[in-house]
């Protein structure tokens, strides 16, 4: 309840925006809500793009990575240690933080809060979406069969969402993350139909930034990441020989070799 | 400590794994850090009691953002008390 009344603030700005699409700019409801929720995630853009940059350095750093993930690839604790103590010396990270994800949720909870008063006192306007398709946008999601259509867009909109989200998590993790949300299909099937558009609007956008960022980040080729590794296994039979001249050798044509490799990439690019 | 003086630490851990399996479960995400923030939180709550580990997860979040560099932070770690 302290929580609700903390949100009030908020939830007058989302309904004075809403009431705004609205009256002024003439939206139905249902269309308010996915502009709202469209210009929600436009003011997160910037993170995005942040991490986008963030995930292009790392390429560059790709057979590294591998091989910290190969060496501990029975000891999770140890393998994620590694693998975020490397980020730090590189100045690399690709997975995403959580403060952006948490001031998500109260815009969340005050659009639910919003859509709730606006199912108890209905408003004026048009309530239906697509031509009386969904015929009211403020009942709950079991009210009507086009909620259930919804709902299964909702379930496949978030298992592409965890989809291209979840890229940094194990396997497990990313399992759980996949089957939680049709266990909550039971729950959300309560919710008011405009929030179900609120969250399949914030998923599709979820996974359209994740295709975009796909093609801004190509995926790094198997045979040039092998290639930048075997110099190394090829110079050891000659440090056998001469310890220190050769020893001199690996160190010089080390950098050398990802410096080609990467102006490659960027060619391609 | 004694079991009754850490029961709102207790209370804390409960919410923040109830969070782990709604919130966090339909908002996917990753962390910078390792441990994860949530496991930070629950950490931290269990080795410095609710205040002290409200603050300190708290703080954890705020480093969480696309600026810091991230890595590995344990909640035993801290230098906010000593």
């Amino acid at each position: 309840m302290i929580l609700f009344s903390i949100l009030s603030p908020l939830e007058d700005v989302l309904r004075h925006i809403l009431t705004w699409l609205n009256g002024t700019v003439g939206l139905p409801w249902a269309w308010a809500i996915v502009v709202l929720t469209v210009m929600v995630r436009l003011l997160m853009v910037p993170l995005a793009v942040k991490q986008i940059h963030s995930m292009q350095a790392m390429q560059a750093h790709m057979p590294e990575m591998k091989a910290i993930q190969q060496r501990y690839k029975n000891d999770k604790q140890k393998r994620n240690e590694e693998l975020m103590k490397f980020y730090r010396d590189n100045r690399v990270n690709p997975a995403a933080p959580c403060l952006p994800l948490l001031v998500q949720f109260p815009v969340f909870i005050a659009l639910y809060l919003v859509l709730r008063q606006f199912s108890r006192h209905p408003p004026g306007g048009n309530l239906s979406w697509f031509g009386g398709l969904v015929p009211d946008i403020t009942a709950h999601a079991n009210a009507h069969w086009s909620g259930y259509l919804l709902l299964a867009i909702y379930v496949g909109s978030q298992l592409a969402s965890t989809y291209f989200m979840s890229t940094t998590m194990d396997k497990t993790q990313r399992t759980m993350m996949m089957i939680l949300p049709v266990a909550f299909v039971p729950v959300i099937v309560r919710f008011p139909v405009g929030l179900v558009i609120y969250w399949v609007t914030t998923n599709l956008w979820t996974v359209g930034q994740g295709i975009v960022t796909r093609q801004m980040v190509p995926k790094a080729q198997p045979p040039p990441k092998r290639s930048s590794r075997t110099p190394p296994k090829a110079d050891k039979p000659s440090t056998d020989g001469a310890a220190e001249a050769t020893e001199e050798k690996p160190v010089a044509e080390q950098p050398a070799q990802p410096r080609r490799v990467r102006r490659k990439k960027r060619a391609r690019r | 400590m004694s079991q009754v003086l850490r029961l709102p630490s207790y209370l804390g851990i409960a919410l923040v794994y109830a969070y782990r399996y709604t919130l966090g479960a339909l908002f996917p995400g990753g962390c910078k850090y390792h441990p994860s923030c949530s496991q930070y939180a629950i950490d931290a709550l269990r080795e410095y009691g609710l205040v002290r580990g409200v603050i300190l997860a708290g703080w954890r979040l705020l480093r969480c953002n696309p600026w810091s560099l991230g890595g590995v932070d344990y909640a035993h770690q801290q230098r906010l008390f000593k």
